[in-house]
């Protein structure tokens, strides 16, 4: 009985204040609108009151009962119970229709994040860039959340020398503690590097990744639901998200020696491009908050591609993240690790089945340190931090010289001004297959979240 | 590639099963917390689940899941009511239940407050 007279007190107060603040709030209204209003919240007081005083009665009522339960029976007692949860779920709604009276129910954030960097990749000429990624998140009511993303960044080769996407325009339908429904254009969950734990430039250590640009899918345009559930026997946190999108289309390759490759070429939502559906998730296992494994795949059609008719895809992945803060070590050691693998099987054409022989794998490791508690000031806002990253197969125009796998080590050390805004400075070794050199560059960078 | 067809319909069987159990069981969970005091018998799993969050206070779950992911955000960062719209968003991007949000967001906005 304390949360329902939890709930009551709430109430009673909720019934206190609006009246207040609607009549702050009248020379501002029409007098006819702010009358109707006023006499919405009155009806709804006496409502409340009524409902209140009725279901206390009932209460009153049930404790009676239930100490002289063996003399009343049981079927009296089942039938007061059921009355008072019918009128506590009338006063669960009666407050709800409250909650949506009150002015600015609707709030509106905008957040989001700027970075911009210096950049001198070798076989490039050195350049600046800069990007801006505001996002627009609207709280309808306690259930309802909108949440819209761009990206506006400089390109060369584009008219006006910048470009614009959209990252995200989804909405999403809290139904109960365990589980969300949403729909629209969201960060791929897929390998988690993204959509998980690394979404934005003032989040990653270093600068330039390549797994997630390469093999794994940016976004998701469909449908899915979420959510997070407590493990059996209290052995810590499972989450998912489950989702049924647009799918990748099939993009074929020849190198230099006539080989034809096939990957996946995502983030392509053109009908006349592709028509195949993807299914797809990733799941995650929380034993203590420091660590979270995850396991994510997503099964497609991918469009057909010229002679061939149908084909399959299928990409899994596994991701790791950790930290583990603690004064023996002076602050924070983060470590967070992840390999996908993509394969495109066989491809029907009118002459049959054939391998298309089209299969992507790629991770990467990366380790920070931050002498968070040294006590020394500036060092302790200095994270130093590593990367080595792989991919093998036809994903990257550095294998157009007929190279199987591209590999790269990244070094870099950040500097945190705030939680949320970070310099760093970052040179990166890569390496191609056959001994031969990739691309070493060299990023600074400013990014901040909003 | 038929055995990845049928390895996949047999997994989007068990995931279709997967997401019926948790919307019973968060329907459950739900009716459960609202009428705890009426039904005074234990949770058992997996009809309704019991949230660890439950015995843990709204610090400790801000203090050691976000900062999994990013670099803690100081609570007077925002205002109680910009801390409602972003704890709504990363429940959904963290896969936090409803009660370990509710929690954390009650502690944002109070030390906001302050």
């Amino acid at each position: 009985m304390t949360h329902r007279r939890g709930v009551l007190t709430s109430i009673a107060a909720a019934l206190t204040i609006i009246p207040m603040a609607a009549a702050s709030a009248a020379p501002a209204a029409g007098g006819a609108d702010y009358t109707k209003l006023e006499q919405k919240y009155q009806l709804l007081e006496k409502q409340m009151a009524g409902m209140a005083k009725q279901m206390s009665a009932m209460q009153k009522q049930q404790a009676a009962l239930k100490a002289t339960q063996a003399k009343t029976g049981a079927t009296k007692t089942k039938a007061i119970d059921r009355e008072v949860k019918r009128l506590y779920r009338r006063v669960v709604k009666a407050s709800q229709k409250i909650s949506e009276l009150e002015p600015g129910n609707i709030q509106v954030l905008i957040a989001g994040d700027v970075n911009f960097q210096f950049q001198n990749i070798q076989g490039s000429h050195s350049t600046f860039y800069a990007d801006s990624s505001p996002m627009i998140q609207v709280r309808i009511d306690k259930n309802i959340f909108i949440n819209t993303a761009f990206d506006f960044y400089t390109q060369a080769g584009v008219a006006g020398g910048s470009a614009a996407d959209i990252g995200a325009a989804n909405i999403n339908y809290e139904l109960n503690n365990y589980m969300t429904l949403g729909g629209g254009l969201v960060t791929s969950p897929i390998g988690g590097i993204v959509g998980v734990y690394n979404p934005a430039p003032w989040n990653r250590w270093l600068v330039d990744g390549s797994v997630e640009d390469a093999l794994l899918p940016g976004n998701e345009l469909g449908v899915w639901t979420r959510g997070g559930l407590p493990a059996p026997a209290r052995m810590g946190y499972l989450t998912y998200f489950l989702f049924v999108s647009n799918g990748p289309a099939l993009a074929r390759t020849t190198d230099q020696n006539g080989a034809t490759y096939n990957n996946l070429q995502f983030g392509n939502w053109d009908p006349a491009a592709q028509n195949g559906k993807t299914i797809g998730g990733r799941f995650s296992y929380i034993p203590i908050p420091n660590i979270e494994i995850g396991y994510s795949f997503e099964w497609a059609r991918p469009s057909a591609d010229g002679a061939i008719t149908t084909t399959n895809s299928l990409i899994n992945a596994v991701d790791l993240n950790s930290y583990y803060v603690n004064k023996k070590i002076d602050g924070l050691f983060r470590f967070r690790g992840g390999w996908t693998w993509d394969q495109v099987g066989q491809g029907i054409d009118s002459t049959g089945t054939f391998s298309l022989g089209g299969m992507s794998n790629g991770g990467q490791l990366e380790v920070a340190y931050q002498p968070s508690l040294c006590g020394i000031k500036y060092l302790d806002r200095v994270m130093a931090a590593i990367r080595y990253d792989r991919i093998d197969g036809p994903v990257s125009s550095n294998f157009s010289n007929g190279a199987s796998h591209e590999q790269r080590y990244s070094i870099g050390l950040d500097y945190w001004l705030h939680s949320n805004a970070v310099l760093k400075v970052e040179y990166e070794f890569d390496n191609l297959s056959n001994n031969m050199h990739g691309n070493n560059a060299m990023f600074l960078q400013f990014a901040v979240g909003i | 590639m038929t055995f990845i067809t049928n390895k996949m319909t047999k997994s989007l069987a068990i995931t279709a099963v997967a997401v019926g159990f948790l919307f019973i069981a968060g329907c459950a969970a739900n009716k459960s917390t609202k009428t705890a005091a009426a039904t005074s018998k234990p949770a058992v799993w997996p009809l309704t689940l019991k949230d660890p969050a439950t015995t843990e206070s709204g610090a400790q779950i801000w203090a050691e899941n976000c900062m999994r992911c990013h670099e803690l955000r100081s609570p007077s960062q925002y205002t109680p009511a910009q801390w409602g719209i972003i704890v709504q968003y990363m429940r959904l991007k963290a896969g936090l239940t409803g009660t370990q949000a509710k929690k954390v967001l009650a502690f944002l906005q109070s030390a906001s407050a302050h």
